[in-house]
C-alpha cells in the first residue's frame, strides 16, 4: 500500500481498531468506534492558539519551579516547600537514586517538553528547519511517558492531608501556579493527541516544499 | 453517525489486516514487515525484532519484581523524635493512616504503592503469556489491557513524591522526616515497570509468539 493511502487511515491508540479518516465539520471530534476514545479533532488555528496555552504554561512553569509552593506552620516555626528544597533535602540524605528520578520526572522531562513544544510550534509558524522541528516532535513523544508534574502535584495534595492535624498550611504562588500547569497541560499536550501535530507538520511543510 | 458535537467514524473491516501497525512516537500507520520496523514518517525505530522486545519486557519486568520486594520490606520513611528513630514501610505507613482516620488517603497511598505495581505485574505477565498459549481474550481486550498498563504506571511515583515532600515540610531539630532505604527500592521499581510496559512490542498480542 502507498504511503498517500496510508495516511488515509487512523488506528485507536486505546483499542488497535482500525478506521478511515474523514473530514471534519468545525467543533467536531472523530471518536473510536469500538471504545470511544478520541482519534482526532477539528482544530482551527491550530498552531497559534496552541502556541498561546504553551506560553502561559510555561510563565506558571517557571512561577511555580521559582517560588514556594506550601508553607507549614508548627507552633510559630515556619518551613516552606519548593522545589529547589525537594532535591537538595534528597541529596543531603545521600539518596542519589531516588534525587536523580525525581529530578528528571518533576523538573527537567516537564520543562524539556514544554520548551521543545513551544520551540516547534515557532518554527512551524515560521515554516523554517523541518528537521529540527521533526526531532522536536519526537523528543515530546518519547518524553511525555516520563513527565510526572501531575502526580507531583497529588502528592502535594496527599502529604498536607497527612500534617494537616498537626500543622497550619498556607498556600504561596507556586501551588495556583503548578495547578494552572496541570489545567493547561490538560489543553495543550493532554487535548492535542500526536497525529493532529504531526499532520499539521507535514501540511507545513509539504506546502513550503511545493513553493520552492 | 453524529452524536452531539461527536462523530463517530467507521472501522474499516474490509481492510484490518494484522500487517498494519500504528507508530507509537509520530501514530502514522505502517506495514508490518515482521522484523525491525521504522517508522514511514517520523523515521524513528518502532519495534526491534518481535524476540528482542519480548525479553526486554521479561528482563524489565523480573528486575522490577525483584525491586518490590526491598521496597516493601525495607522502610520508605524514618521518622526521627526526640533522637528515636521509627521507620515505616509502605504497608506500615498505610495501616498509621487507616488507625489515624485518613481514609482516603489511605486509600489513595494503598491503590498507588501497592495495587498499580501488583496490577502492572499482572497484566504484563498476562500480555506475555497470552502471547506464548492462546488465552481466552480477544485482541482488543489485550490492547485496552497493554493501554491501562501504560496510563497507570506513573502513579506509583506518589508514595515517593509524598516522601521527599514530607521530608523538606518536617526538618526540625525535635522531629525529622528522612527518605528510607525503601524509597530508592520503589523508585527504581516503578521505573522499570515503566520500561517494561514501553518495551512490549504491541504486534505480539496480534498473534502466538
Amino acid at each position: 500500500m502507498e504511503d498517500s493511502k496510508l495516511d488515509n487511515f487512523i488506528i485507536c491508540k486505546k483499542c488497535h481498531t482500525l478506521h478511515r479518516k474523514i473530514k471534519l465539520h468545525h467543533g467536531t471530534k472523530a471518536l473510536c468506534q469500538q471504545c470511544n476514545t478520541l482519534l482526532y479533532r477539528h482544530h482551527q488555528n491550530f498552531i497559534d492558539r496552541l502556541l498561546a496555552l504553551s506560553l502561559v504554561e510555561f510563565i506558571a512553569l517557571i512561577i511555580a519551579f521559582s517560588f514556594t509552593i506550601i508553607k507549614i506552620n508548627i507552633n510559630g516555626i515556619y518551613r516552606g516547600l519548593d522545589f529547589s528544597s525537594i532535591f537538595y533535602t534528597i541529596f543531603h540524605n545521600h539518596y542519589y537514586i531516588v534525587g536523580i528520578i525525581v529530578l528528571f520526572f518533576i523538573f527537567i522531562f516537564p520543562i524539556v517538553i514544554l520548551l521543545s513544544l513551544i520551540l516547534a510550534l515557532i518554527l512551524m509558524k515560521l515554516k523554517r528547519f523541518k528537521y529540527l522541528v521533526k526531532r522536536l516532535l519526537i523528543l515530546i513523544a518519547k518524553l511525555s511517558h516520563w513527565s510526572m508534574i501531575d502526580i507531583f502535584l497529588l502528592s502535594i495534595l496527599v502529604a498536607m492531608v497527612k500534617l494537616f492535624d498537626y500543622a497550619q498550611l498556607e498556600f504561596s504562588v507556586a501551588f495556583i501556579a503548578l495547578i494552572l500547569v496541570i489545567l493547561l497541560d490538560i489543553f495543550t499536550l493532554k487535548r492535542v493527541s500526536f497525529s493532529d501535530m504531526w499532520e499539521e507538520y507535514e501540511n507545513i511543510y509539504r506546502k513550503s516544499d511545493s513553493k520552492r | 453517525m453524529i452524536c452531539g458535537k461527536s462523530m463517530r467514524i467507521y472501522t474499516e473491516n474490509q481492510i484490518v489486516k494484522d500487517s498494519l501497525i500504528r507508530c507509537p512516537i509520530c501514530e502514522a500507520i505502517n506495514i508490518d514487515n515482521g522484523g525491525e520496523i521504522v517508522c514511514r514518517r517520523c523515521k524513528e525505530k518502532i519495534h526491534d525484532y518481535k524476540s528482542i522486545s519480548f525479553h526486554k519486557t521479561v528482563a524489565f519486568l523480573i528486575t522490577a519484581m525483584i525491586l518490590y520486594i526491598p521496597a516493601n520490606l525495607y522502610p520508605i520513611l524514618l521518622t526521627k523524635k526526640f533522637g528515636v528513630v521509627h521507620e515505616n514501610t509502605i504497608l506500615g505507613g498505610i495501616m498509621h493512616l487507616w488507625e489515624a482516620g485518613s481514609y482516603p488517603v489511605a486509600l489513595i497511598i494503598l491503590f498507588a504503592s501497592v495495587f498499580v505495581p501488583i496490577l502492572k505485574f499482572i497484566f504484563i505477565i498476562y500480555l506475555l503469556v497470552s502471547t506464548k498459549y492462546s488465552l481466552k481474550s480477544s485482541k482488543v481486550d489485550r490492547h485496552k489491557l497493554f493501554y491501562i498498563t501504560e496510563v497507570i504506571g506513573s502513579w506509583s511515583m506518589v508514595d515517593v513524591f509524598v516522601v521527599a515532600i514530607l521530608s523538606v515540610l518536617i526538618h526540625f531539630s525535635i522531629v525529622e522526616i528522612i527518605p528510607g532505604r525503601g524509597a530508592t527500592a520503589f523508585a527504581l521499581m516503578v521505573f522499570f515497570t515503566m520500561l517494561s510496559a514501553i518495551s512490549f512490542d504491541i504486534r505480539l498480542i496480534k498473534e502466538r509468539y
